[in-house]
């Protein structure tokens, strides 16, 4: 089984993230850069099929130089190899862009399932790896958490509203992870050691052959990019009993916040 | 906070940049699943040795031993600057489990640095393998620092026809580290021919392994007492195979484990400032967030955070000299150690105070930082131990290099000052020359007698080393337009200001408290010394510390 797992470089969580003066970009002097949470899981579940049907785990991303760290990282849990196109302007390319990159490579690789993150926590995009499955023309299974694979078929859970549905779909295909399917394992010292040795193919656009160069071109841009809000102060209900805080509850919702 | 700032490249021992990165990762996210704040609470609370937690740490599935034993016995091949800052991230989840860790490298120390080939393949390879805790078995109840007054002894057992084949150990041994959970402890015994280390496996007749101490602090650890009553160890666990070395492989060893306690106590330092200074800037009080208040900010957090700064600084040098292949840095490691843990201690503190009624309960973890920081003052030789080595040897330094020692410091840091005028080097400068000065008239007045006065001494001159330090990564990051250049040349200035303070305070400790010296030569002293631009020091330090509370604060 050939599975390739598509993975992005984001900032950690608790990096705090400020606007940089383009003003549609952010600061990355100080981010500390980890793999998407929603690819780890993809990595974590590439390992699992590997480790019950055999085969080999290959980690492709698009991104800057850097990327590599993240991949390297994947190694570590135990992948096999990786394959980063070196792209410093990823950050202005759109989703469909970047699909269009991913496809180009997978196109010129083996591979019998492709698992992506459902989405990448910085951009929250939703977009590349149906995207990709679409480009390459094989069926797409979203926000997975759980899959079982037999006879040339994935079948595959999701959580729906007050319930879960089973879908099944001949291999190739592309799936994306939903948190809950999995605890990805710890990169760990062996691993780490291991995954110097690993091989780590760094190409540029210029090495992929897409049909039309234009293509890759992003079709929507960021115009914007804004921090929430400042949160405004709480206020306190006064009042002589409970009945009385209600009644004021119930008009300032009515009348100032008008909600009711 | 800082890893090393210097790469020279493939002549260091070591991990390289990247691995070292992932191996922190990966003790970084044993806090989000194996080690959660509500475990660590518990184990503290309930006193639990977390051995599960900990052998899984050991395991196939992490492997963190990997990281200190070498590439030929089957692990990763860690340098120092790997281990410290494993090690001080490990103890920035908690101290107790972190010397749990640290006893299993500090068991392995006599045979990394004593044991024969057969010997390193056998006990480091199983170690290698997991699933194996260890003990360093030395401290009794008459025999601390001074390792020397030991009484457990290895008589040799003969055969018939007259050859040792083992040694029977008996007496007792007290505050092991992992003593009660060991598989296998280091233990240092007295043979005939002197101290010298055996392999004692747990199980083995004869050998108990007692009940836990309750303790102030580092709770989820485990401290026993061991006793041995005619326990055999067959000749081939007398470690190097030659009896008699005993107490020179431990004392090799000290540059090198002194300075992981100071890496602990870092860690710890630092898992204060990441609790106080977020809820400094969510609690309001009078209208406003604590860490808008000046007073609090440059009382309770910014003078630790440029001191723990400095100790990491201090630390990332010494651990550097030990991978590019220096040895003989006891002073070095003893330096650190009492810089790192002393001001760890004091941050801690703080910070409960800073936390004000949070701190002091339970809930918000500070409280036990603050009883788990107090061992580092105390374990692998206590502050006074290391005041003892720190102005011994550096006294003894002085007079045999006729003042260079300390005069080389202030060349270099009045050369540093001259291309990088806003870090604080002219401070430092002036500072090592007033060492220097003390050290001479301590020498000629035969103060070094004196303990006490050995004391401040050691002081100052444990702050004038760490300060060069903090002055020569100014200088670096400076050189190589690195973001942080800008924050540490800041930092450095603070902390010049106490190195200035500092050694201007204890000068007068010394020569006024000594009752040698008369009012007039004093006065000259101080007039030859340049006393009165010390006291400059002081110049615009409010201002900087306002400017570190902006960085801290991300204003």
């Amino acid at each position: 089984m050939e599975i390739v797992v598509l993975l992005k470089q984001v900032p950690a969580t608790e990096s705090y993230i400020g606007i940089a003066d383009d003003g549609v970009s952010i600061k990355t002097d100080d981010i500390k850069w980890v793999i998407n949470p929603y690819d780890e899981y993809a990595v974590e579940e590439a390992l699992r099929i590997k480790e019950a049907h055999g085969g080999t785990v290959t980690i492709l991303s698009v991104g800057p130089q850097k990327a590599t760290e993240t991949i390297r990282t994947a190694l570590a849990m135990g992948a096999d190899q990786g394959i980063l196109v070196n792209d410093p302007t990823i950050a202005t390319r759109d989703g469909l862009s970047i699909a269009r990159i991913l496809a180009a490579v997978l196109k010129s690789i083996p591979f019998d399932l492709i698992i992506a993150g459902q989405r990448a926590i910085d951009d929250d995009n939703f977009l590349v790896g149906t995207a990709v499955a679409e480009l390459l023309g094989i069926p797409n299974i979203s926000l997975i958490i759980k899959e079982d694979i037999a006879d040339g078929k994935i079948k595959c859970h999701r959580t729906i509203e007050g319930g879960t549905v089973v879908i099944e779909s001949p291999l190739p295909a592309l799936i994306t992870t939903q948190r809950g399917l999995n605890e990805p394992r710890y990169a760990s010292l062996p691993g780490i050691m291991k995954a110097k040795k690993k091989p780590l193919d760094v190409k540029t656009i210029m090495d992929i052959e897409l049909d039309r160069a234009q293509e890759t071109a992003s079709v929507t841009r960021i115009v914007a990019l804004k921090l929430p809000s400042e949160r405004k102060g709480g206020r306190i209900i006064q009042g002589d009993s409970a009945r009385a805080k209600a009644a004021e509850l119930v008009r300032l919702l009515r009348e100032e916040a008008k909600v009711l | 906070m800082t890893l090393s700032v210097i790469e020279k490249g493939a002549d260091l021992k070591g991990l390289d940049i990247e691995s070292r990165q992932m191996v922190v990762d990966t003790v970084r996210q044993l806090r989000k699943r194996l080690l959660t704040k509500e475990k660590i609470l518990e184990f503290d609370k309930n006193e639990i040795f977390p051995e599960k937690e900990i052998r899984e740490m050991l395991g196939p599935d992490i492997g963190l031993q990997l990281l200190f034993i070498p590439e030929a016995y089957g692990g990763m091949g860690g340098g120092a600057r790997d281990c410290c800052t494993v090690t001080c991230e490990m103890a920035r989840i908690c101290l107790g489990i972190a010397t749990a860790f640290f006893a299993i490298q500090l068991g392995s120390d006599p045979l990394m640095v004593g044991g024969t080939e057969e010997q390193k393949n056998k006990w480091l390879g199983k170690i290698a393998e997991g699933n194996t805790l260890v003990a360093y078995a030395v401290t009794e109840a008459g025999a601390g620092s001074n390792l020397a007054a030991i009484r457990t002894k290895a008589d040799p057992v003969l055969n018939d026809s007259g050859q040792i084949i083992g040694y029977k150990i008996n007496g007792t041994k007290q505050f092991i580290s992992t003593g009660g959970y060991a598989d296998f402890i280091t233990l240092l015994a007295n043979t005939p021919e002197g101290p010298a280390f055996f392999i004692v496996e747990k199980g083995t007749k004869g050998f108990i392994q007692g009940k836990g101490e309750e303790k102030h602090g580092i709770r989820a650890s485990n401290t026993s007492p061991l006793s041995f009553a005619d326990v055999f160890v067959p000749v081939e666990n007398l470690i190097g195979g030659v009896p008699g070395n005993g107490l020179k492989q431990a004392n090799q060893v000290f540059g090198y484990t002194r300075l992981m306690v100071a890496s602990m106590a870092l860690g710890g330092g630092k898992a204060v400032l990441d609790i106080v200074i977020p809820y400094s800037q969510e609690r309001i009080q009078f209208g406003s967030p604590l860490s808008e208040k000046q007073g609090y900010t440059h009382k309770l957090i910014v003078p630790h955070t440029v001191r723990l700064e400095a100790a990491s600084t201090y630390i990332d040098e010494v651990a550097e000299r030990l991978d590019s292949g220096e040895e003989d840095l006891q002073v070095e490691g003893s330096i650190a150690k009492l810089f790192a843990t002393e001001v760890a201690n004091r941050a801690a503190d703080d910070a409960m105070q800073a936390l004000g009624g949070y701190g002091y309960i339970s809930e918000y973890e500070v409280e036990k930082i603050k009883r788990d920081i107090k061992i580092t003052c105390i374990y692998e030789g206590t502050s006074e131990i290391q005041q003892n080595i720190i102005s011994t040897f550096r006294w003894k330094t002085t007079r045999k290099t006729k003042g260079e020692y300390y005069q080389s410091i202030r060349s270099e840091m009045e050369k540093i000052d001259a291309t990088l005028s806003d870090a604080g080097c002219r401070f430092y400068a002036l500072s090592a020359g007033a060492l220097n000065d003390i050290i001479m008239q301590v020498h000629d007045r035969r103060l070094t007698r004196k303990q006490y006065i050995m004391f401040a001494m050691a002081d100052m001159m444990t702050y004038v080393e760490v300060g060069a330090s903090m002055a020569r990564r100014a200088k670096i990051l400076t050189e190589t337009g690195s973001p942080e250049a800008e924050k540490i040349r800041c930092m450095s200035r603070i902390f010049a200001n106490e190195v200035a303070q500092l050694v201007a305070q204890n000068a007068l400790k010394i020569l006024l408290g000594s009752g040698e010296f008369d009012h007039k030569t004093v006065s000259d002293w101080m007039e030859k010394i340049s006393y009165t631009q010390l006291a400059f020091s002081h110049q615009n330090v409010v201002n900087d510390m306002d400017w570190v509370a902006d960085i801290l604060f991300e204003r």
